[in-house]
C-alpha cells in the first residue's frame, strides 16, 4: 500500500531553470555514464591516452638517459618529425571513435522515438528546435570532448619537457581543435540523422555504421571506377580523418581541401536536415 | 479556464478535421472529456497545449490564445499526463521526475527537492530510485501524474488516466486526481472514455464524439436532470389512450412490458400517482432512475436509437444542464 503525502507543497520559481537544450543534453550525458557502455569507452580512451602520452615520454627519457645529450639537442631532432605527426596525434582514436559515435549516438533520438518521450517533451515549454541543437550538441561534444586531451595532453607533455622544441607543435593546439570541431559535427550530425531515421536504438546503430560504411564502399567505387578523388570528399571517415591533417597542412592529405570542404557541408547539412524533418511534429505551432 | 469558438483542427494528411466547430467555455473545476476511442478527446488535448495550430476558430487557455507565440511559456502552467507510456525505462522515477521538472523551468536543486515532494505526493516514496521498467502499470501511471504535477502547474490534462489500471488502481487515481483539484486547487481536464471514471471525479462534462461536441454542461445539471427521470411500473399494460396521455407527466424513453421510462416535467414524481388515479391505471412502482448517466453519453453519441431528452440548449455554458448538440449526428 503505497504511502501518500498529506498535501503537496507549491513548486518554486519557475523562471530559475537552465535553457531546455542544457537540461536535455546534461541529461543524456547522465544517461550515457550510468551505461556500462559509458563507462568502457572512458575507460579505453584514457588507457589509450595514457599510452600515447608515456610513450612520448619513454621516449624522450630513453634517449636523454642513454646519450646524456642535452635535452635541446633531442627535441632539436624530434621537431624534423613535421606535419605528418602532428596530425598523427589524433589518429589511434578515429575509427574507434566512429564506433563510439556509432553505438552512443544511434541511440540518441531513437530511444526516445522508442519510449515516445519526444512529444512529452513538446508537451513542455521546449521547442523543436531545442530538442535538434541538444541532440546534435551531445553527439558533437562527445568525440570533441574525447578528442580534446589527446590533442592537449602530448602538446603539454612536449612543452614541458622541451619548450619550443619539443615534438609537438606550440601551435599545434590552435590547428588541431578547429579540426577536432569539424569533424566532431560531421560525426554528431550523421549520427543523430541516422538515429532519427530508426525507431529502436539497435536500428539506429545500425543506421550508423550502415551510413558510414556505405557511404566508404561506394565512394571508393566511385573513386576507382571515374579516377575522380572528388568522390573521397562523401566517404566521412576519410573525411574526419582528413580535416587534422588539412589544418596542420599535411603535404598528400586523405582528401583535397575543396572536396572535403564540399563533402563536409554536404554531410553536415543532409544530416541535420534529416534529423530536423523526422523530429519535427508536423502539427507543432512552435 | 478554457474558452474556445468555432474551433477547428485539420490534420495535415486527413480529408476531414479532425475537430470541428467546437464551441465551449469551461471554469476552473474537474472536465470530464467524454468520448469513444477516436472522437477526438487526445487531439483537442493537444489543440489546447498548443502543439496542434487549429486550422480555424479562436481559443484562449489560461488567458493565451491558441496559437500564439507565447504558447511555448504556457506550456510552463501546463501539466500533461499522455495516454501513451512516455517514459524513460532505464531510469528512475526520481530522475526523471527531477528531468521533467528541470525542462519546465524549475533549477537543478529545486527539481530534485520537488521529485522526492511529489512523488511521496503520489504515493511513489520509497520506490522512486527504481528503474520504472520495473513498475506496474499503476506506478507508472503514478509516474506519470508526478511529472504532470511537478512544476505546480495552474491546470492539468490528464489523457485516459486509468488506463490499464485493476478497480483498486483506478480507484487510487481517481483519488488522486481529486486530491489534486481539493488540495492543490489545480484546474483538471480528464480525458476519459470511461464514464465511471469521469463520474466519479468531474463537476463539469463534455461529450465528444467524431469531432464535435454533442453535449456538455456541469454534473450538477446532469445530476438535476436526471433526477426527473423515473421508471413507472403499472400492474396492467396501459391502454392505447392511457398510453397517449402519458405525454402530460413528461417524455416517454421507453415503453415495455407495463413499464415505462419517463423523463418528467416535473421533478416531483407524485404527480405520477395523481395521473394514474385520474386515467383509471394502477401504478405499483415508481423507480428513480438516477444511475442511468451512460444512457446520456448514448442518447448523445448515437441520438437516433436513443431519443434525446429536453435538455438545455446552450453548450457553451457549463453550469447550464447538459445540451444535446443533435447538429450533424445523423452522419
Amino acid at each position: 500500500m503505497p504511502i501518500y503525502a498529506p498535501t503537496l507543497p507549491p513548486a518554486p520559481d519557475l523562471s530559475q531553470g537552465h535553457p531546455p537544450a542544457l537540461v536535455l543534453l546534461r541529461f543524456d550525458l547522465a544517461r550515457l555514464w550510468r551505461q556500462k557502455i559509458g563507462r568502457f569507452f572512458g575507460f579505453v580512451f584514457t588507457a589509450i591516452l595514457l599510452i600515447q602520452t608515456a610513450w612520448i615520454y619513454a621516449k624522450f627519457l630513453m634517449q636523454t638517459n642513454q646519450t646524456l645529450r642535452p635535452l635541446e639537442e633531442y627535441s632539436k631532432g624530434l621537431f624534423a618529425q613535421g606535419a605528418d605527426f602532428q596530425a598523427s596525434l589524433l589518429n589511434p582514436t578515429m575509427y574507434l571513435l566512429w564506433f563510439l559515435v556509432a553505438l552512443v549516438g544511434g541511440g540518441l533520438v531513437a530511444r526516445d522515438s522508442l519510449y515516445r518521450v519526444r512529444p512529452l517533451m513538446y508537451a513542455h515549454p521546449v521547442a523543436p528546435q531545442d530538442y535538434l541543437l541538444a541532440k546534435l550538441g551531445f553527439a558533437s561534444a562527445l568525440p570533441f570532448a574525447i578528442l580534446l586531451p589527446f590533442a592537449l595532453l602530448p602538446w603539454a607533455l612536449s612543452l614541458a619537457l622541451a619548450g619550443v622544441h619539443g615534438p609537438v607543435w606550440v601551435t599545434a593546439p590552435l590547428r588541431l581543435l578547429p579540426a577536432m570541431a569539424i569533424s566532431s559535427i560531421l560525426m554528431g550530425s550523421l549520427a543523430v540523422g541516422a538515429s532519427s531515421l530508426a525507431s529502436t536504438p539497435r536500428a539506429g546503430i545500425g543506421w550508423v555504421l550502415g551510413l558510414v560504411l556505405g557511404a566508404g564502399t561506394l565512394t571508393s567505387m566511385l573513386h576507382g571506377l571515374t579516377g575522380l578523388r572528388l568522390f573521397d570528399g562523401l566517404n566521412p571517415v576519410m573525411l574526419a580523418e582528413a580535416w587534422p591533417q588539412l589544418l596542420v597542412g599535411v603535404q598528400h592529405p586523405l582528401v583535397a581541401w575543396v572536396p572535403a570542404l564540399l563533402g563536409t557541408v554536404f554531410h553536415i547539412g543532409l544530416w541535420t536536415f534529416v534529423a530536423a524533418s523526422r523530429t519535427r511534429p508536423s502539427e507543432a505551432v512552435i | 479556464m478554457i474558452a474556445f469558438e468555432n474551433l477547428e483542427v485539420r490534420y495535415q494528411a486527413a480529408p476531414s478535421p479532425a475537430l470541428r466547430g467546437l464551441t465551449l467555455s469551461l471554469e476552473r473545476g474537474i472536465v470530464g472529456l467524454l468520448g469513444p476511442n477516436g472522437a477526438g478527446k487526445s487531439t483537442l488535448l493537444k489543440a489546447l497545449l498548443g502543439l496542434l495550430k487549429p486550422s480555424g476558430g479562436s481559443g484562449t487557455v489560461l488567458g493565451v490564445a491558441l496559437g500564439a507565440p507565447e504558447a511555448a511559456k504556457l506550456r510552463g502552467r501546463i501539466g500533461y499526463m499522455p495516454e501513451y507510456d512516455a517514459l524513460i525505462e532505464d531510469t528512475s522515477a526520481y530522475e526523471q521526475v527531477a528531468f521533467w521538472g528541470e525542462l519546465s523551468g524549475l533549477a537543478p536543486e529545486a527539481a530534485r527537492d520537488r521529485a522526492h515532494e511529489v512523488l511521496y505526493f503520489v504515493g511513489l516514496d520509497e520506490s522512486r530510485y527504481r528503474a520504472v521498467s520495473g513498475y506496474s502499470t499503476g506506478m507508472r501511471q503514478r509516474v506519470k501524474l508526478a511529472q504532470a504535477l511537478v512544476h505546480s502547474p495552474e491546470l492539468i490534462f490528464l489523457d485516459e488516466p486509468t488506463n490499464g489500471l485493476d478497480p483498486d488502481g483506478r480507484r487510487r487515481m481517481l483519488d488522486l486526481v481529486l486530491r489534486v483539484h481539493a488540495e492543490l486547487g489545480t484546474g483538471v481536464i480528464l480525458a476519459s472514455h470511461l464514464l465511471a471514471d469521469v463520474e466519479r471525479v468531474a463537476d463539469q462534462l463534455v461529450i465528444l464524439d467524431q469531432g464535435e461536441i454533442k453535449a456538455a454542461g456541469s454534473m450538477a445539471g446532469l445530476r438535476r436532470a436526471l433526477a426527473r427521470r423515473v421508471e413507472l411500473r403499472f400492474l396492467d399494460p396501459l391502454d392505447a389512450a392511457q398510453e397517449a396521455a402519458l405525454t402530460e407527466l413528461g417524455t416517454v424513453l421507453e415503453a415495455r412490458n407495463g413499464l415505462y421510462d419517463l423523463e418528467l416535467t416535473e421533478a416531483d414524481p407524485g404527480g405520477a400517482f395523481s395521473w394514474a388515479q385520474a386515467h383509471g391505471a394502477t401504478l405499483i412502482q415508481v423507480t428513480p432512475r438516477h444511475d442511468r448517466l451512460d444512457e446520456v453519453l448514448l442518447r448523445a453519441l448515437h441520438p437516433a436509437l436513443h431519443p434525446a431528452l429536453p435538455l438545455a440548449q446552450n453548450p457553451a455554458q457549463p453550469d447550464s444542464e447538459p445540451s444535446i448538440n443533435t447538429a450533424g449526428t445523423g452522419r
